[in-house]
């Protein structure tokens, strides 16, 4: 039975970012989903909240997109109901790839089926699993298009994996990475990559061979880095942790769009196979040393710093970004390559001015709040009322 | 025996350390056994109080437990501080229906505990203190029982708010209504404008005074949790101590200093350190000792009576946190699950009713024994109904059974 690809318009796009949800004393991750979920849903808003493996976790989806803009003040409309509601509940809610403190044996399995099936079949892995990612979906218009796309952004991933990077803690201490995240990711057996298949109905037939082993029985059973989700009509791109602010969340998404559109507009040549012999390794560069990582180029056969990499490629990206309209977001991204400043950053620099993990998780709850500022609240009436 | 005069006199002189590691390791073991036949642990302890009690007055050691009393305090004080430290004032602006169901299970249960005891002929003043004194919930029963849930979630933190509220309320209602008692029996009103007055403003004045001492010396220290902890527990000991040779309030007073702690809009100097398994040494010693000095024959003798108050305390609780459960948008089960968690009755209830005895002997004989019977029974069905309760609401952590190694296909259970 092929997986039937839903085709979807060109370059649309959305995201979902994986929340982590605190209680106000220590800034620890608490049992407060189920709750904050339940008013949640009473309130009218672009996309939708859902909850995911442990129940200090919420994932909010945004509405599909055409423009940077309408995803941006989306997202800053539904990030305000989270606010306020958490608030109700005396709860706070924070962006982070991963809690810096928590213990992982703390954490409670939501339940609900598809989760509680998750961890009785991957024991511990299911509870470190409480980790916080951005995914970006962009609208491709077949399922040959996601094949080439999920295989030519590859080359890109270290850009979203430096951009992203916002989990520089783990258990307690400083990790050294940019990211620490991804680990939590890689321990499943299904992580990694596509293989390097060419064509849908190629990719069809590796399908139907690892459904016919048993292995899996839908896409999501594929916990690749980037992977097409025919459901959808997308590919997904999966690298990149929580951004501290849903306005760093919103470029990424305009950075991921504006890839694609020049990856479809020009197309690239040649083999995918040597991209993946140097992923692996140019993936844990850019989640150990970000902006500094030195990439292996196999065409050049040479080394890049991945800062200089990506500022190339914004330059690149320039013309179709502001097609787009996504110069702004372009610009922005351009400013924190050159400025070599990402969230890791960020929160390594309220570690050393507090001096307490949970002071810095506060920090990191308050900039989620806070940065950039509430929408008007007329705006925000004219938004909810044209959603309806 | 005077040969040997480096050999102790016989019998052996009991000293605290002996009654502080006996009463602790007894009380341990009674509460593991307890949790075995799946109770709260602190059932076992108040049972090993129980037993001990007849022992104790055979070997007539009865004084040295009385004196023990210091371990007690050092217990209320640090349990009455974390408390303090879990009230969020602003909770209480962004949820109004929480401030409502604070204020409204407090009334209910003054009237309802009110008019049951009026209807037994106590005179409205006598019912007015023990109608007071039981709005308080025990906070240690509270904390214990949710630490030894692993209990998480809304019912747990909105009890722990109204929990501190009524402790709070309860005892600026006692302290108030002892100022009319002095004035009715003497006649002074000077010293019953002044007492209360004294009480409230000193012990708050005391609070906030620990706390800023506390977020001083904290500035000058390394932000370690272990230094903070040393720090906290140190100040809380001061503080009981401080409040006692005041003569001032150790519920207020702590209360405040727990409340002052907290950070809002400060400078975040004072680390949210986990009080937790240091106090379990000192919570233990308490209940052993609550249990060993409540007096069972009271429950002979003012059962009856005494099932009424509970009853009727019982009521007033349920209804307060029913009227503004659906407003607030708890559901029935978390509402019945928070309405449990505010049944115990224990430490708080008998420190203000010995102060009211000692301020007010004429209170009655006859109240304090219908009072003292309610806690016996308390004692052992309070922390049961928390336990029912933050299980019930689904917030205790369910067993943790290992699964089975069977092996099971990846197919369709992925994130």
């Amino acid at each position: 039975m092929p997986l039937e690809f839903a085709k979807s318009d060109a370059l649309t796009f959305g995201v979902e970012l994986e929340l982590m949800v605190l209680n106000t004393r220590d800034h620890d991750l608490t049992r407060g989903a189920p709750d904050l979920l339940r008013r949640l849903a009473k309130a009218q808003l672009p996309g939708e909240v859902k909850p995911e493996i442990t129940e200090s976790m919420i994932e909010v989806n945004s509405a599909v997109h055409r423009r940077f803009p309408e995803l941006a003040a989306d997202l800053v409309q539904v990030r305000d109901a989270i606010v306020r509601e958490a608030g109700r509940l005396n709860l706070a809610v924070a962006g982070g790839g991963a809690h810096p403190f928590h213990r992982w044996s703390d954490r409670r399995i939501f339940p609900a089926e598809r989760f509680l099936k998750v961890s009785a079949l991957y024991g511990y892995l299911a509870k470190q699993f409480t980790v916080f990612g951005q995914h970006i979906h962009v609208g491709v218009e077949s399922g040959d298009d996601a094949v080439y796309l999920t295989h030519r952004m590859a080359r890109y991933i270290p850009h979203f994996i430096a951009l992203s990077a916002s989990s520089p803690f783990s258990q307690g201490e400083d990790t050294s990475f940019e990211t620490s995240r991804l680990h939590a990711v890689s321990a499943f057996p299904l992580a990694g990559h596509m293989p390097p298949v060419g064509s849908w109905d190629e990719f069809n037939r590796y399908f139907d061979e690892m459904a016919g082993y048993g292995i899996v029985a839908s896409m999501k059973d594929f916990y690749w880095d980037i992977r097409p989700k025919p459901e959808y009509g997308t590919i997904e791109i999966r690298i990149g942790d929580t951004p501290l602010t849903v306005s760093a969340a919103a470029e990424l998404a305009a950075y991921a769009q504006c890839l694609a559109a020049e990856l479809l507009r020009s197309r690239r040549e040649g083999a995918v196979e040597p991209l993946y012999r140097v992923y692996g390794y140019n993936r844990f560069q850019a989640c150990r040393f970000g902006f500094e990582a030195m990439l292996a180029d196999p065409g050049a056969h040479t080394h890049i710093r991945l800062r200089e990499d990506l500022l190339a490629t914004l330059y690149r990206v320039q013309r179709v970004a502001s097609e787009l309209g996504c110069a702004e977001a372009i610009a922005a991204i351009g400013a924190r390559a050159e400025a070599a400043a990402n969230d890791s950053g960020w929160l390594r620099e309220q570690f050393a001015r507090t001096g307490s993990l949970s002071d810095v998780v506060r920090l990191q709850a308050e900039r989620w709040r806070d940065d950039p500022a509430k929408a008007a609240p007329q705006e925000g009436e004219v938004r909810l009322r044209a959603a309806k | 025996m005077a040969a040997l005069p480096f050999l102790p006199d016989l019998p052996l002189t009991l000293s605290y350390p002996l009654l502080f590691g006996v009463l602790l390791v007894a009380g341990m073991l009674g509460g593991e056994a307890a949790r075995r036949l799946r109770l709260p642990r602190i059932v076992g302890y108040v049972l090993v109080g129980f037993a001990i009690a007849p022992v104790a007055s055979a070997m007539n050691i009865g004084p040295l437990l009385d004196e023990a009393r210091i371990f007690v305090d050092i217990a209320l004080g640090l349990v009455l501080f974390d408390l303090g430290r879990r009230l969020d004032l602003g909770w209480l602006k962004r949820d109004w229906t929480l401030a409502a169901s604070s204020v409204g299970e407090c009334v209910l249960v003054f009237a309802a505990v009110f008019a049951a005891l009026s209807a037994l002929d106590f005179t409205p003043l006598q019912a007015g203190l023990a109608a007071a004194i039981a709005m308080a919930t025990s906070p240690a029963v509270v904390l214990l029982v949710a630490q030894d849930t692993r209990a998480e979630g809304q019912v747990t933190e909105r009890a722990f708010t109204l929990v501190a509220l009524n402790s709070l309320l309860a005892s600026v209602v006692v302290t108030m209504l002892l100022a009319t008692v002095h004035y009715e029996v003497r006649l002074d009103l000077t010293n019953a404008v002044l007492h209360p007055l004294y009480l409230f403003a000193g012990s708050l004045a005391l609070g906030g005074a620990m706390a800023s001492v506390a977020r001083t010396l904290a500035r000058m220290l390394e932000r370690s949790p272990d230094l903070h902890f040393t720090l906290v527990a140190g100040l809380v000991v001061a503080a009981v101590g401080l409040a006692q040779a005041g003569k001032l309030s150790v519920i207020l007073a702590l209360l405040a200093f727990g409340m002052f702690s907290r950070n809002e809009g400060r400078g975040h100097e004072l680390m949210a350190v986990d009080l937790g398994r240091a106090s379990r040494l000192f919570y233990v010693v308490l209940f052993v000792i609550t249990g060993a000095s409540l007096p069972l024959s009271a429950f002979e003798t003012a059962g009856w009576a005494a099932a009424i108050l509970v009853a009727a305390r019982a009521a007033g609780k349920l209804a307060g946190v029913f009227v503004f459960a659906s407003l607030g948008g708890l559901r029935l089960r978390q509402a019945l699950g928070l309405g449990a968690t505010l049944l115990p009755m224990s430490s708080i209830a008998l420190l203000l009713q010995h102060d009211v005895a000692r301020l007010y002997p004429e209170f009655g004989q006859q109240l304090a024994a219908v009072l003292l019977a309610a806690l016996v029974a308390m004692e052992l069905a309070g922390p049961i109904a928390v336990q029912w309760g933050l299980r019930f609401a689904g917030e205790a952590e369910p067993d943790r059974r290992p699964a089975p190694p069977v092996a099971q296909g990846v197919a369709g259970q992925a994130r």
